[in-house]
C-alpha cells in the first residue's frame, strides 16, 4: 500500500498538467526586445523572445513560482505567478540599465584618463608617450586645455591660478609636496610616475564635495590594484637608472623599485646656462603592497622615499662677478594605506591614512634656512549605489599639519623660528542621479573647520549633464571652494582666512569611440585673496580679490588616419587679480592669454617603433618692469616649444627610448629678474629667465624580464 | 519481501534520476550544439539563454555556466560596436567566475577566462594589450601546467604568440610549434566518456598550421 502511493506520487510528478505562457518583452518605451530570457525560476522551462519580442513556452511546474526575464543591459525583471493549467499572456517591459559608456556623464570641469573606459579622453599610456613630457604626470596633462604653460616652473597652473591651487591626491588622500625640489627658476618635476596608476583624472574645476583644500584643480589618481604576475624591470637612463620586482601571491603582490637619478655627467656633456656646483642627484625608493581580503576587500600601501641634493651659484645681475652659492637638501616620504571593502548588499566603505614629510634644507651663502612639513590626513567614506541610477556618498576628514620655518638672522647666533599647526576638519555629503540615461545632476555640500582661525566653512557643489541626442552633451557645474593661504604667508600669520574661488563651468562635449570634442567656457571668481596691507610682507590681509574666465576647445582623433594619434587643446584666458603687493589689479606673472598645444603620435610598425612630437605655444606673460610706468604691463615674447620622441621595441622584452625637447632650439624667455637699485643711467638693469638648457635629451633602455613573454615597460615610458 | 521492495523504490528513484540525467545531457547538447553552429548573435543568445536557464536548474554543474560564457564570446567576436562587445565580454566573465566557483583548477574554464582576456585585446590593442595579453598568457599557462595536453589552451596561446611574432616582426617558430602540437591533439579523437567535453577549436588550429606552410 504505501509503495503503490509512493509510486503514485512518482508517477504524478511527472504526468501533471501543462501550462503555457505567452507574451511580449519591450522596453520602456514599447521597442520589442528580441532575444530576452524568459524563465521560471529554478527550472529549465522557458524561452527566448522572437525579432518582434514575443515569446511563447508551456512548463510542467505548478503552484506559485517566480518568472524571471532577462536581457544584457536591462534590469532583470522578476513577477510572481501561479501555474495551474491556464495560459497566462504577459506583456514585459524592461528598464534598461544605464551604462556609464552611452549615458550621460559629467563632464564639465573634467578630463578622465583611465585603462579601462575607453571613452576617456586620456588613457595613462598617453601620458606615458607624450613627446616633451619626459614622462612626467604634469608634463603631459600641460598639453590638455584649461593650462598655462609656465616653463621654469613645472607644476600645473590652471584657469589662472597658480601651481599651489591645484592639489594632488592619491586613491583620494592628500599629497602634500607633489613635486620634487628644482633651483630656482628650474623646472620641478612630479613625485609620482605615470606607470603607478591605472587612472587619471584631472579636474579644471568644479570638483567633487570629496576634494577640498584646492583653489583651481584637483588632480585625482587612483594606484593600480594587485598585479597580475611577476617581473623585473632595469633601466638604464642617460641621467642614471633604476631596478624595479613585482612579486605576486594568490591574494597578494608587493613591489618595489630603486632609482638612482645624477644629472651631473649629463651636464658635463651639454652646456647649461644654470652655475651649478653639484647637479641635481637624488636617491629615490618606493614600494607598494597590495592584498585582497575576505569578499571584495582590497588593502593597499604605498611608500615613497626620497633624499635628493643640489647646489647652483646665482650670480648678481649688475655684476655677474659676484655670486651666491645656494645649496638645497630635500629629504620626502610619503606613505599611505587605503582600505575598501563591499559590506554587502549596496553599501561600501573606503579609508585611509596618509602620511606626509618634506624638509627642505636650504643654503644660501652658508646662511641655513631649514623648513619642515608633516601632515597626516585621514578619511573615511561610506557609499551606497541604491540602484544604477542613484548614487550616495557620505565622508569625513581630518588634515593634520605641522609646519616649521627656522633660519639664522645676520649677526645672531639663536635661529628664529616661525612655525604653525592647522587641523582641517572637514565632512562632506554627495548624491548623483540618474533621471535617465540623459540627464544626471550631482549634488554635494561641503563643510570645513580650521583650528588655526576657528572658521566653519560651507561649500556647495553641483554639476548637472544633459545628452539631448546619440553623442552630444551639454554639463554645467557649480562650486565654492577655499584654500588655506600657502605656508610662507601661514607662518607670518596663522589666523589668515581661506582663500576662495567660486567656479562657473558650462561644456559640450561629442565622443565617439576614435574620436572627441569638447568645448567649455567659464568664470572663476576668487576672493579672500592674501594681500600685502601697505605693501608690508608682514601685515597680511585677506582683502585680495580676482577673476579668470576663458575659452578652451579641444579636438583628439585616433581613428581617421591608420596608428596615428593626435590631439590639438587650445586656451584663451583672460585674468586679472589684486593681491600679494598689486598695486591695483593686474594680469599676474603666470598667466597668458592664448595656450596651444598640438600632440601627434603614430606607430611605424616597419620599424617597430613609436614617434611622437608635441608642438606647445604660448603668448607673452606679464612681467613687472621698473623701467616702465605700469604694473605687470610688459610681456615676455612667445613662448614656442617643439619637442619629439622615439620609442623603439626591437624585442618584446626590450624598449629603447630617445627624446629630446626644444628641437629647434628656440631660446625661451619666462621673465626678467631686475636688479633691486636702478643703475648710475636711472634704470634698472635686468637678466632674462631662461631655460637651463636649450634641449633636455634623454635616452633610456628598459628590460623586463618576465616569464610572461607579452609583458614589458611601455605602460612606464 | 521488504529489502525487495526497498530494492524497488531506489531502482525507481535512479531511473527517475538517470532520466533526469539524460535529460539534462540531451538538453546541453543541443544547446552547446546551437552555440557552434550558430550564425547570427540572435541565434547564439538563444542557445545561451536555455544554457542559463539548464545552470539556474543544475546549481552543481559547470557545463551550462562554462557554455553561457563561451557562447558570449563568440556574440563579442561577431559584434562590431565596441561598448556591446564588453558587455557581452562582461556577461562572459560573470558566467566564467560561475563555473570556476562550482569547479576551481578546471583548465578548461582557465582556459575560457584567457580567452576573454584575447577578445578584451582586440577591443583596443593599443590600451588594453598589455595588460590583458599578459592575463591571457597567464591563463593559458596555467591551463597548461593543470593540463599540458589542452589543444585550445594550446591553440590560444599560440595565436597570441602569432601576434607578438607578427608585430615584432619576429620567427613564427614558436607559434607554430605550439599550433602544430595543439593540432596533433585535435586529431587523436577523444577517448573520454564525457559528453559534454568542449571539443571547439580545431578549425582556429587548422587555420594557423596553414598559415606556417
Amino acid at each position: 500500500m504505501k509503495i503503490s502511493l509512493l509510486l503514485f506520487v512518482l508517477v504524478s510528478a511527472a504526468a501533471q498538467s501543462q501550462t503555457s505562457l505567452s507574451g511580449t518583452v519591450t522596453d520602456l518605451k514599447g521597442e520589442p526586445i528580441p532575444g530576452a530570457n524568459v524563465s521560471i525560476r529554478g527550472a529549465y522551462d522557458g524561452a527566448s523572445s522572437d525579432a518582434l519580442g514575443v515569446f511563447r513556452f508551456t512548463t510542467e511546474e505548478a503552484g506559485s513560482h517566480i518568472l524571471l526575464v532577462t536581457f544584457v543591459g536591462y534590469t532583470n525583471h522578476e513577477q510572481p505567478v501561479v501555474l495551474d493549467g491556464s495560459n497566462i499572456t504577459l506583456t514585459i517591459a524592461l528598464r534598461e540599465e544605464i551604462n556609464q559608456l552611452e549615458a550621460v556623464t559629467i563632464s564639465a570641469g573634467s578630463f578622465t584618463a583611465g585603462d579601462e573606459k575607453r571613452r576617456t579622453i586620456l588613457k595613462a599610456i598617453d601620458i606615458a608617450t607624450t613627446a616633451g613630457a619626459t614622462a612626467d604626470i604634469a608634463g603631459a596633462l600641460n598639453t590638455l586645455p584649461g593650462t598655462t604653460k609656465v616653463g621654469e616652473s613645472g607644476r600645473l597652473f590652471v584657469r589662472g591660478g597658480d601651481g599651489n591651487e591645484t592639489r594632488t591626491f592619491i586613491d583620494g588622500m592628500v599629497v602634500l609636496d607633489a613635486y620634487g625640489p628644482a633651483a630656482p627658476n628650474t623646472p620641478s618635476r612630479g613625485r609620482f610616475l605615470p606607470f603607478m596608476f591605472k587612472g587619471t583624472s584631472f579636474s579644471t574645476g568644479g570638483y567633487s564635495a570629496e576634494y577640498g583644500q584646492a583653489l583651481s584643480s584637483a588632480l585625482v589618481l587612483s594606484s593600480k590594484d594587485k598585479a597580475e604576475y611577476n617581473q623585473t624591470d632595469i633601466g638604464f637612463l642617460s641621467v642614471g637608472g633604476d631596478v624595479a620586482h613585482t612579486q605576486v601571491w594568490d591574494k597578494a603582490s608587493a613591489s618595489g623599485k630603486v632609482q638612482y637619478t645624477n644629472i651631473n655627467p649629463y651636464f658635463n656633456f651639454i652646456n647649461q646656462r644654470v652655475d651649478w656646483k653639484t647637479a641635481p642627484n637624488s636617491v629615490e625608493t618606493s614600494a607598494a603592497f597590495r592584498q585582497e581580503t575576505g569578499q571584495n576587500g582590497l588593502l593597499k600601501f604605498y611608500g615613497n622615499f626620497n633624499r635628493s641634493h643640489l647646489a647652483m651659484y646665482n650670480h648678481d645681475i649688475v655684476q655677474p662677478e659676484l655670486k651666491s652659492l645656494i645649496d638645497l637638501t630635500n629629504t620626502y616620504g610619503y606613505g599611505n594605506a587605503t582600505y575598501s571593502q563591499s559590506l554587502g548588499g549596496t553599501w561600501a566603505v573606503r579609508g585611509g591614512l596618509s602620511y606626509n614629510h618634506n624638509r627642505n634644507q636650504v643654503a644660501i651663502d652658508q646662511v641655513p634656512f631649514d623648513e619642515q612639513e608633516n601632515g597626516v590626513h585621514g578619511k573615511v567614506v561610506l557609499e551606497n549605489s541604491f540602484s544604477n541610477r542613484v548614487d550616495f556618498r557620505v565622508g569625513g576628514e581630518t588634515i593634520i599639519r605641522d609646519y616649521t620655518a627656522s633660519t639664522l638672522l645676520a649677526g645672531s647666533s639663536a635661529p628664529v623660528a616661525l612655525s604653525f599647526q592647522e587641523r582641517i576638519s572637514a565632512s562632506f555629503v554627495e548624491a548623483e542621479m540618474y533621471a535617465s540615461k540623459y540627464f544626471v545632476s550631482k549634488v554635494g555640500l561641503r563643510a570645513e573647520h580650521n583650528s588655526l582661525n576657528g572658521q566653519v566653512g560651507v561649500d556647495p557643489r553641483l554639476s548637472l549633464a544633459f545628452k539631448p541626442g546619440k553623442v552630444g552633451q551639454y554639463s554645467f557645474a557649480y562650486g565654492i571652494f577655499r584654500q588655506s593661504p600657502a605656508n610662507k604667508f601661514l607662518r607670518v600669520d596663522p589666523v589668515l582666512n581661506p582663500e576662495k574661488a567660486e567656479h562657473f563651468i558650462l561644456n559640450y562635449q561629442v565622443v565617439t569611440p576614435n574620436k572627441t570634442f569638447r568645448v567649455e567656457t567659464y568664470y572663476k571668481r576668487y576672493s579672500s585673496l592674501v594681500k600685502y596691507f601697505n605693501n608690508d610682507p608682514s601685515q597680511l590681509r585677506n582683502d585680495g580679490h580676482g577673476y579668470a574666465k576663458g575659452v578652451e576647445l579641444f579636438w583628439r582623433d585616433n581613428g581617421t588616419l591608420r596608428n596615428v594619434d593626435y590631439w590639438v587643446s587650445y586656451s584663451y584666458l583672460d585674468t586679472e587679480r589684486d593681491y600679494l603687493n598689486f598695486p591695483y589689479a593686474a594680469v599676474p606673472a603666470f598667466a597668458s592669454s592664448h595656450n596651444f598645444s598640438l600632440v601627434y603620435k603614430h606607430f611605424v610598425t616597419a620599424i617597430k617603433s613609436q614617434l611622437g612630437f608635441t608642438y606647445s605655444f604660448a603668448s607673452g606673460r606679464p612681467y613687472f618692469n621698473p623701467n616702465s610706468s605700469g604694473f605687470n604691463s610688459d610681456r615676455t615674447p612667445t613662448y614656442q616649444d617643439l619637442s619629439a620622441n622615439i620609442s623603439y621595441l626591437p624585442k618584446n622584452w626590450l624598449i629603447i627610448h630617445f627624446s629630446c625637447t626644444n628641437i629647434l632650439g628656440r631660446d625661451n624667455i619666462f621673465g626678467y629678474r631686475y636688479a633691486s637699485a636702478p643703475g648710475s643711467d636711472g634704470t634698472y638693469a635686468r637678466v632674462p629667465i631662461r631655460q637651463p638648457a636649450n634641449h633636455f635629451i634623454f635616452l633610456g633602455v628598459f628590460i623586463t624580464i618576465s616569464k610572461n613573454k607579452s609583458v614589458n615597460q611601455l605602460p612606464n615610458l | 519481501m521488504r529489502t525487495k521492495m526497498i530494492l524497488t523504490v531506489l531502482m525507481l528513484i535512479s531511473a527517475v534520476a538517470a532520466q533526469a540525467n539524460a535529460g539534462y545531457i540531451e538538453a546541453m547538447q543541443k544547446a552547446i550544439d546551437k552555440v557552434y553552429k550558430a550564425e547570427t548573435i540572435l541565434e547564439i543568445q538563444e542557445a545561451v539563454n536555455v544554457l542559463d536557464r539548464i545552470s539556474n536548474a543544475e546549481k552543481g554543474k559547470w557545463e551550462p555556466s562554462y557554455y553561457a560564457a563561451f557562447g558570449y564570446i563568440m556574440m563579442a567576436t561577431k559584434e562590431a560596436d565596441v561598448a556591446t562587445k564588453d558587455k557581452y565580454l562582461d556577461q562572459a566573465k560573470v558566467y566564467a567566475d560561475r563555473a570556476s566557483a562550482i569547479q576551481p583548477n578546471n583548465d578548461e574554464i582557465i582556459t575560457l577566462e584567457g580567452f576573454i582576456s584575447t577578445i578584451r585585446v582586440s577591443v583596443d590593442p593599443a590600451t588594453r594589450g598589455q595588460q590583458y595579453s599578459g592575463l591571457a598568457m597567464q591563463a593559458f599557462g596555467k591551463a597548461l601546467a593543470l593540463n599540458p595536453n589542452n589543444p585550445r589552451a594550446l591553440g590560444l596561446m599560440a595565436q597570441m604568440q602569432f601576434g607578438t611574432a607578427r608585430f615584432f616582426h619576429a620567427s613564427t617558430g614558436e607559434a607554430c610549434a605550439t599550433a602544430r602540437k595543439a593540432q596533433a591533439i585535435f586529431a587523436v579523437p577523444p577517448t573520454g566518456t564525457d559528453a559534454l567535453a568542449p571539443v571547439w577549436g580545431k578549425g582556429m588550429v587548422e587555420g594557423m598550421v596553414a598559415n606556417c606552410k
